[in-house]
């Protein structure tokens, strides 16, 4: 008796939240179904199943979305601001962490600031115009690292304080090694679990962002993935729903993939500097 | 040992492509600047004038407060909430954490366009209403220029309350259990416990969950480009997407001074917030 009157809550709660874990479910379901119907089907946007299975969707809304240019330059932009950000943030972050002066205490926030602040688009484009950089994949490259610095330089610090034994600094210089060698050679193999969440979750807001590419990139042929599928968007809603829908999944794709094999480290970059 | 030559290319690179056109930008925010005759001459406050006399912009301006206010207060709530109901003992829990992290993993794009049709007059979300009797809840969700806002901001809460639990859910399970047990002794109720003991020592994951959701709602631009573009009209416009508007129009240097007074908002709500963050974290 006492065992049910303990387990009858939380069962009442599970069945609560199972239900309403059918509103973040649903939108998914009719996106993906609505991608495998005609499109006559597809427009009633319900949640039936495809009467036939139309997996040619996905053939033409790659070919006809141009999908696989889209996909490249989302994958160079990407790994190529990432790649700059780590090696840039984790070596600046070293000595931030290790001085212990005014200079390295303004630097923290000095970066910090990027958090917080919205960068200044039409002078930044201003800029990319006075070097002859504006429209490039180095500009877009350039900027996605910077902005994303102050999230990196934020969580190695915290991770090289509390991790990195200072010790094992004076040991590798003792034995002749320069501050390159020390910090490429010692500390950064050992930054490895950081790396990977900062990897993560950097790529996650490169790869999902619209905002600079649609300043930045006036050339339809450079665009990324979040842009060109919107821009399918405004060509093919009028006819073609479950094309964009099958466009919509393969945009969505690359990352749910990535948040499957990489849970764990995502949750906890996201969770770190949260816990006191 | 230790040598600042290790933070120059960051520096340099964070200085050049985010610091300078930030400091730029407070001048050309004071200029008449345009793409096609560059600056003719500096013109004092009146941008500043002409977004305070303009309904468009000042709309823009309300519209990007009341979305950032009702986002912080409900993804908060909501998101609390979630992590409270997943930090118990139910079987489905880490199946249902999965679920509810899923839509901030991915682009507001997709989101914004998935839920298009879902908002339509005769979409999902309002026959769903008449289904269970509550037909009288009807929405024009997306065309209404009355709501339209509160709909882009219901999106985005469901898109993110998720995010904003797990990051609970982490400050949760540091709480150790020997503090529940002790209240218990104590007397203290359920109600109790939560208000006096797991609010307090969440406090941590309250203020960066604030943080986040206070400087991603001022500055959200993907989910009412991709739902509305800023439509019907102007209504459902906010700061950044004034600043593209503006930006195609090639009226550069109103729209700059537009983004410095983004930039004036975000700064005032936040300091007070990192104040107190920093102020915390010597007590701690």
């Amino acid at each position: 008796m006492s065992l049910i009157r303990k387990r009858a809550p939380l069962l009442l709660l599970e069945a609560v939240m199972l239900l309403l874990s059918l509103t973040v479910i649903v939108p998914f379901l009719i996106m993906i179904f609505g991608s495998l119907k005609t499109g006559l089907e597809a427009t009633a946007f319900d949640l039936t199943l495809p009467v036939k299975w139309m997996w040619q969707n996905y053939k033409q809304a790659i070919v006809e979305g141009d999908m696989v240019r889209s996909f490249v330059n989302g994958a160079v932009i990407t790994c190529a601001a990432v790649a700059l950000n780590i090696v840039t943030t984790s070596m600046a972050a070293f000595i931030i962490a290790r001085k212990n002066t005014r200079l390295s205490g303004f630097l923290y926030y000095f970066f910090f600031i990027g958090m917080i602040a919205p960068m200044q688009l039409i002078p930044t484009i201003r800029l990319f115009q006075s070097i002859e950089l504006y429209g490039t994949y180095l500009s877009v490259i350039l900027i996605y690292c910077s902005i994303n610095m102050a999230f990196s330089i934020f969580l190695y610090t915290g991770f090289i304080r509390t991790t990195i034994p200072q010790a094992l600094d004076e040991a590798a210089v003792l034995e002749g090694a320069s501050l390159v060698r020390l910090f490429f050679g010692v500390v950064f193999p050992l930054l490895k679990p950081i790396n990977l969440t900062i990897l993560i979750i950097v790529f996650m807001n490169i790869w999902n962002d619209i905002n600079i590419p649609l300043f930045f990139l006036s050339d339809p042929d450079k665009w990324t993935l979040p842009l060109s599928v919107y821009q399918f968007f405004g060509m093919f809603s009028g006819s073609s729903w479950n094309l964009v829908f099958a466009n919509l999944v393969l945009t969505a794709l690359p990352i749910i993939v990535l948040y499957l094999f990489c849970q764990r480290y995502i949750v906890s970059g996201l969770t770190a500097g949260a816990v006191k | 040992m230790y040598s600042y030559r290790l933070v120059i290319p960051a520096l340099v690179m964070y200085g050049l492509v985010f610091i300078y056109p930030t400091i730029t930008g407070f001048y050309y925010s004071f200029t008449d600047w345009s793409p096609i005759n560059g600056i003719l001459k500096f013109s004092g406050l009146d941008n500043f004038k002409y977004i305070f006399n303009n309904d468009a912009l000042l709309l823009a301006i309300r519209n990007t407060i009341v979305y950032a206010a009702i986002c912080i207060v409900l993804k908060n709530v909501f998101g609390l909430l979630l992590a409270v109901a997943l930090n118990t003992a139910i079987r489905s829990r880490n199946w249902l954490r999965a679920v509810f992290f899923a839509p901030s993993i991915v682009s507001s794009i997709v989101i914004g366009l998935v839920f298009i049709p879902i908002l339509q007059p005769e979409g999902l979300l309002n026959e769903f209403a008449s289904f269970i009797g509550l037909g009288a809840l009807r929405q024009y969700w997306l065309s209404d220029t009355s709501i339209v806002i509160f709909t882009i901001a219901a999106v985005s809460i469901w898109q993110w309350t998720g995010y904003h639990m797990a990051i609970y859910l982490a400050g949760l399970q540091s709480i150790s259990n020997d503090f529940y047990e002790a209240s218990t002794i104590d007397g203290a109720n359920a109600w109790q416990r939560f208000r006096f003991m797991t609010i307090p020592l969440l406090s941590a994951s309250i203020n960066i969950n604030v943080m986040l959701s206070l400087v991603g709602g001022l500055r959200v631009f993907g989910e009412v480009y991709s739902l509305t573009n800023g439509g019907p009209g102007n209504a459902s416009q906010v700061l950044s997407t004034s600043v593209f508007v503006l930006f195609g129009e090639g009226r550069w240097g109103l729209g700059t001074a537009l983004n410095t007074l983004l930039f004036l908002i975000v700064s005032v709500a936040a300091i007070p917030l990192l104040r107190k963050m920093r102020k915390q974290e010597v007590e701690a």
